[in-house]
């Protein structure tokens, strides 16, 4: 069983991706429309306020999103959730820069064994260096000591 | 419950948000997959997520995410959505009839910012997504 503290101390905040993301108008609003908004600022490009919804950072933070070399607990990681704190506006134009890390790690035991739980979160920031979202991919592994 | 609210103090404890009905169809989820730039066939085409062991294609879980966000638009069109934080409990279904709920559990007037309690169900009542949301309202 491998120790959540010692993989703790390795891999917890270290950045260990970048990625750049071009913002488009017309991805945010189709993105948008497919999940049933109907506002203005979020559907129509040319609304003078128009913006990504809250929840468009987590499409950028996909699951399995991991340093090289993480354990895998002998299981599959899911994605068993995201978490959106939306900070600043993002509208079409922007460029932005997502750096990812380890944000926290915890384990919660059951009959059937150990689940692991990886929370992976991207900083994005626009090109003035403003953190406009973070977007947290919440990894779930099933431990399977015989994998390993 | 009142169908939209522009003002902290129109909101009442405990009440649920109005009904809203998420467009779970294949043709919307391609349209979001489209956009997302997620392109996995096990979101998209029925029978090659049944091949790989689904009981059909699934909803991504940022789109049931997305129907959540906009149904506290819908009802709150002026405030803000501090975060919103869900659990992908179980796969949800492309195609099959979902209920989406949220219900007001918290009210801090002096913040202006309320609680909701939120989830995504199938047809036979089974909770396969939920979480929380803070919104932000405007004094």
């Amino acid at each position: 069983m491998d120790d959540i503290e010692a993989i703790k101390a390795q891999y917890l905040n270290h950045e260990f991706e970048t990625r750049t993301f071009a913002v488009e108008a017309e991805s945010l609003a189709a993105f948008a429309r497919a999940c049933g908004e109907t506002l203005s600022r979020y559907v129509d490009p040319a609304d003078a306020d128009f913006q990504a919804t809250p929840t468009w950072p987590s499409s950028l933070a996909r699951g399995g999103n991991l340093p090289a070399g993480f354990p895998t607990f002998g299981g599959v990681s899911l994605d068993g959730g995201k978490d959106v704190e939306p900070l600043a506006p993002i509208r079409p134009g922007m460029t932005l820069t997502g750096r990812s890390h380890v944000h926290d790690i915890y384990a919660k035991s059951g009959r059937s064994g150990r689940m692991i739980f990886v929370i992976s979160r991207m900083v994005l920031t626009d090109d003035d260096g403003t953190v406009v979202s973070n977007a947290d991919t919440r990894l779930v592994i099933r431990e399977n000591s015989a994998k390993k | 419950m009142n169908m939209t609210v522009r003002n902290i103090t129109e909101v009442e404890f405990g009440s649920d948000l109005p009904a809203f009905t998420p467009d779970n169809s294949l043709a919307n989820v391609r349209v979001l997959c489209g956009a997302a730039g997620w392109d996995s066939p096990r979101f998209t085409d029925h029978d090659a997520a049944r091949e790989l062991g689904l009981a059909g294609a699934i909803v991504p879980g940022i789109m049931s995410q997305g129907f959540l966000a906009a149904m506290i638009h819908s009802w709150a069109p002026v405030a803000r959505i501090e975060r919103i934080d869900t659990v992908f409990r179980a796969p949800v279904l492309v195609d099959e009839p979902l209920s989406i709920t949220a219900t007001v559990t918290d009210i801090d007037e002096d913040v202006l910012r309320v609680e909701l309690d939120l989830t995504v169900s199938n047809a036979k009542g089974e909770t396969r997504v939920f979480g929380t949301a803070k919104l932000l309202f405007d004094a």
